[in-house]
């Protein structure tokens, strides 16, 4: 049974959505991947945003506006408010900051938007007659998402990034037992056995905790919406603990909106900010404030969130630069640092830093790097699989380039197989479909009539006729095939002659076998006929002598193919002799 | 004292899994752990520590905090005890239900999985108690190994060649061996007699050292210290831990009596003393670090010892374990292993029945430094 379009389809959406993620060395994705003729809005039936991380929809008004796209895209309410946001702060500094040409406007990104449908958690998407879509909830990040994609029986779950240990203000990622043929998911942190968040938060607090005892000053660069909202979470309850009076500051602008959304979109995060939320909501921080360009020179110590978070622009790098220069002070880069920015050139431990106009700054502060980034580990893997029970498992997204173990283990574990495909190459998964046959109710009706031995557990041999026509299957009565399809009826009988030693005359001879068989087949109807044959239900048995012997008889046994069955059995009952004792 | 708990992991999933051995390896570096997986099957891991460990001093905040899974491998048996074998890139582990040894291939060029190479039989090996292993990097790929007096054999690993049997008829269960040098055996019973053997002299039998006044009924241990790279070994004392919480500091040379001993206030062992564990310091004169009562790791300063056999305040107490949560089978977790950090002076490196695992130091209130 073969669904061209729609499993095309299903395969190729799944494809855009991993190739919507970043490509360091190009701008964007490869998009004629996909297809290489025809339109993308006729090859594909739909998009899915994951995330609001860039690297999961950096691309898509390049997409939609300028390669060209037009149907829908698919995300969470959530992603849908933020990634407006995102992308215009993206396309400001690269095109403004960095006067690149051939990127995406503003307008576009309005275009791209207008063709976005917001989904609810849980809720399934008719996209068309046969594409089916439901989100589930991912953690990782404000409005992240796992996907379910379904065309008939056959379905495949897209996990985008996810985490499965709740944090202080996300839940965990959940799914039901939907038991997809394939899962795809990501394995950045695969091969990692993560160390406690307790330590690694305990650790970063004595940090900011000792810096700003001596009087410091902390700067933290983040990003504007993902992690930040946790450290300011982290950070709040830790101030409010130790009762601390130094501080905090939040930069305005991006983050302001970014805290609003976090306010309007509360059902997204987790089960104790809910509860908090009718006292108190857990985003109107009491210790952290707006920020103001001034506050930079202010004495005393102090602790302040800037974006962007790779120090490569903007309000971070401005204050960066103030505080260089004192050692007492402390910059916690958050994550990861993409090449040439000045937070790379930290992390690796440069400490003369040339800036525009040929200044050299020196780097006196301390320089510290902790990641909270919120990926599953192998273990979160190994329970997400045991949630959504999948028939396959494919691995990607993955940093590790040996992965064996972690397929052995999932394989051994869950009995299934597990893929992990480098880029561009192709794995074949082969899904068991399920095949819908109607069958007629005569037929039905008479298979249950004939009851010769009911035994629930033995699986009984049903005879039909499977009729394939226009798409659809149906089991009928061979009879109403025959005169549906016009044909005559043919008839089988098969015989055989089972040679019995036995001098006494023919008569006695089908005496005997009567009185044998009416003792051994209690259940069937044996019968004597005035003929001089036995039929056992519609089987016959006569018997005649021998031509050349006298002292053998032939006894013919004929029977209708559908008999078959009971033919053979009796044949070889037969052929075992008949018992001494018989009169 | 305050104790840093530098990395706290958690090894297996929900409720955790039974981490049996655990063994550090200085070059390259790595820890080698063995446990119960999820699914009731048995997981060799060996784990690339962070760079938090592996460096002199302790660093503030680093990048990468996590271990990393080198290589892992699949044991159908499980594994209580596991050493690697010097200079060679094997493995070898023993565990019930018989004594012998399994040899396993830890790192291979193309593919992260540990593979089971062979195995190290033991003549009439079958229903004994599983076999104690050391190794020693004196010569020729060496593994010590047995389970009971009788039992105990060299075999030069590669080859699964026997190269000693010991000479005796006792049939004591073990509870440790150990190389004090490239020649000289240490056997520790489980009720608690000491002997020596000379590798160059099979036919001689086993040389009984008495450990004075050792409580009967009890369950004895040994700690060997490791003394620095070409010294002596048999010049450190030797520590014996039994389950009612005795410890024995024994000198070798001398031992008609017990160069001290002191009582520890520990509970009875939970699970009838399995996993009770005595080591030395290795980076720190006089110190040693013993666990398997319950869900904590007692670290001791046994220089002010004397031979009277009181009982003793630890330096330090590592509890982090009891916090841990409950473990597979519903109980507080037990600490199954510790190991010291080879060259960090106050590290450890402990795990525990709900499969966690610990690397921590604690800090020196008091006017000592180092």
């Amino acid at each position: 049974m073969v669904l061209p379009a729609a499993l095309t389809a299903l395969l190729t959406l799944v494809l855009s959505a991993a190739l919507l993620q970043f490509c360091l060395k190009r701008r964007f994705p490869d998009f004629s991947y996909i297809t290489q003729n025809g339109r993308l809005t006729d090859f594909l039936d739909c998009v899915i945003i994951s995330h609001f991380h860039l690297d999961h929809c950096g691309a898509l008004p390049y997409f939609s506006e300028m390669v060209g796209y037009d149907g829908p895209i698919y995300m969470t309410h959530p992603t849908k408010a933020i990634c407006p946001i995102l992308l215009e702060d993206y396309r400001k500094i690269t095109v403004d900051k960095k006067g690149e040409t051939n990127f995406f406007t503003s307008q576009m990104i309005k275009d791209c938007m207008k063709k976005v449908v917001a989904v609810h958690l849980h809720q399934t998407v008719q996209v068309d007659e046969e594409l089916e879509i439901k989100a589930y909830y991912a953690g990782h990040v404000l409005g992240a998402a796992m996907f379910q994609i379904k065309v008939g029986c056959e379905s495949v779950v897209y996990t985008g990034d996810y985490n499965m240990t709740p944090d202080r203000h996300l839940g965990a990622a959940w799914i039901d037992k939907c038991r997809p043929d394939l899962l795809i998911s990501e394995s950045t942190y695969a091969t990692t056995i993560r160390d406690s968040k307790r330590c690694r938060e305990r650790d970063f607090l004595k940090k900011v905790h000792e810096t700003v005892e001596r009087g410091g000053k902390v700067l933290i660069p983040v990003f504007a919406l993902g992690r930040a909202q946790e450290l300011c979470i982290l950070l709040e309850t830790f101030w409010e603990r130790m009762n601390l009076k130094a501080p905090i500051y939040f930069s305005t602008g991006l983050t302001e909106k970014a805290n609003h959304y976090y306010k309007l979109f509360i059902t997204w995060t987790n089960q104790k900010i809910r509860k908090t939320f009718v006292q108190r909501n857990m985003f109107e921080f009491k210790h952290i404030k707006a920020f103001d360009r001034a506050f930079a020179d202010n004495p005393g110590p102090m602790v302040v969130f800037a974006t962007p978070g790779m120090l490569h622009a903007g309000q971070s790098l401005q204050i960066f630069r103030k505080w260089a220069g004192n050692e007492k002070n402390m910059v916690i880069m958050p994550g990861y640092c993409v090449q040439g920015t000045v937070g790379h050139k930290i992390l690796s431990g440069q400490r003369k830093l040339e800036m525009e106009g040929r200044q050299i700054l020196e780097v006196k502060m301390q320089v510290e790097y902790m990641s909270f980034s919120a990926h599953a580990d192998a273990k979160g893997i190994m329970q997400l699989i045991r949630q959504a029970e999948p028939r396959n498992v494919l691995l990607v997204h993955g940093e590790a380039k040996k992965m064996e173990f972690l397929k052995q283990k999932i394989e051994q574990e869950f009995h299934v197989s597990c893929y992990m495909p480098a880029n561009g190459e192709t794995t074949t998964i082969f899904t068991n479909p399920s095949i819908p046959v109607d069958i007629s109710l005569g037929l039905l009706k008479r298979e249950t009539a004939i009851g010769l031995l009911p035994d629930v557990k033995k699986p009984k041999l049903m005879h039909g006729t499977l009729i394939m026509k226009d798409n659809s299957f149906r089991l009928v009565s061979p009879e109403q095939a025959l005169k549906e399809l016009g044909l005559a009826e043919h008839q089988l009988r098969f015989t055989c002659r089972v040679h019995i030693q036995d001098p006494r005359k023919e008569h006695e001879t089908v005496l005997r076998v009567y009185n044998h068989l009416k003792g051994v087949l209690k259940d069937y109807s044996v019968q004597h006929l005035p003929d001089g044959s036995i039929t056992v239900e519609s089987i016959l048995i006569q018997a005649t002598a021998h031509s050349e012997d006298q002292g053998t008889k032939v006894l013919l046994v004929s029977w209708t193919y559908q008999d078959e069955e009971l033919g053979s059995y009796l044949t070889s009952l037969l052929k075992k002799g008949l018992p001494q004792s018989t009169s | 004292m305050v104790c840093t708990i530098i990395q706290g992991s958690r090894l297996g999933g929900r409720g955790g899994s039974l981490t049996m051995s655990l063994v550090l390896r200085a070059h390259p570096q790595g820890v080698c752990v063995a446990g119960y997986g999820q699914s009731g099957g048995n997981e060799i891991l060996q784990l690339l520590p962070p760079p938090t460990l592996q460096v002199k001093e302790t660093q503030g905040l680093c990048p990468e905090r996590d271990f990393k899974v080198e290589c892992g491998g699949f044991s159908n048996r499980p594994v209580y005890s596991l050493k690697y074998v010097p200079d060679t890139s094997l493995l070898v582990t023993s565990g019930p239900p018989d004594s012998s040894l399994q040899v396993w291939q830890v790192s291979a060029e193309d593919s992260d999985v540990i593979r089971p190479v062979g195995a190290i039989p033991t003549v009439n090996g079958t229903g004994q108690p599983w076999a104690k292993i050391a190794t020693v990097s004196a010569r020729a790929p060496w593994v010590l190994h047995g389970s009971r007096l009788n039992s105990v054999q060299i075999t030069e690993v590669e080859s699964r060649k026997n190269v000693y049997m010991a000479a005796s008829s006792n049939s004591e269960e073990l509870s440790g061996l150990a190389f004090l040098d490239g020649n000289t055996l240490l056997l520790c019973c489980a009720k608690g007699q000491l002997c020596l053997a000379d590798v160059r002299q099979p036919q001689s039998p086993l040389e009984a050292v008495s450990v004075p006044s050792a409580p009967c009924g009890e369950r004895w241990c040994m700690g060997v210290g490791r003394g620095p790279q070409g010294s002596d070994s048999s010049s450190q004392p030797v520590a014996c831990l039994s389950s009612g919480g005795h410890l024995t500091l024994t000198d070798l040379r001398k031992t008609s009596e017990s160069l001290a001993s002191a009582k520890c206030r520990v509970p009875s062992p939970s699970s009838g003393a399995e996993f009770l564990c005595v080591s030395w310091a290795p980076a720190l004169e006089g110190y040693l670090a013993i666990s398997g009562f319950d869900g904590t790791v007692h670290v001791y300063d046994t220089q002010s010892w004397d031979s009277s056999g009181r009982e003793a305040e630890p330096i330090f107490v590592h509890r982090g374990h009891a916090f841990g949560g409950s473990d597979s089978s519903g109980g507080p977790p037990l600490v199954t292993v510790h190991t010291w950090h080879p060259q960090k002076p106050r590290t450890l490196l402990s795990a525990a029945s709900d499969g966690s695992l610990h690397v921590w130091d604690w800090v020196q209130s008091c006017g000592k430094c180092g």
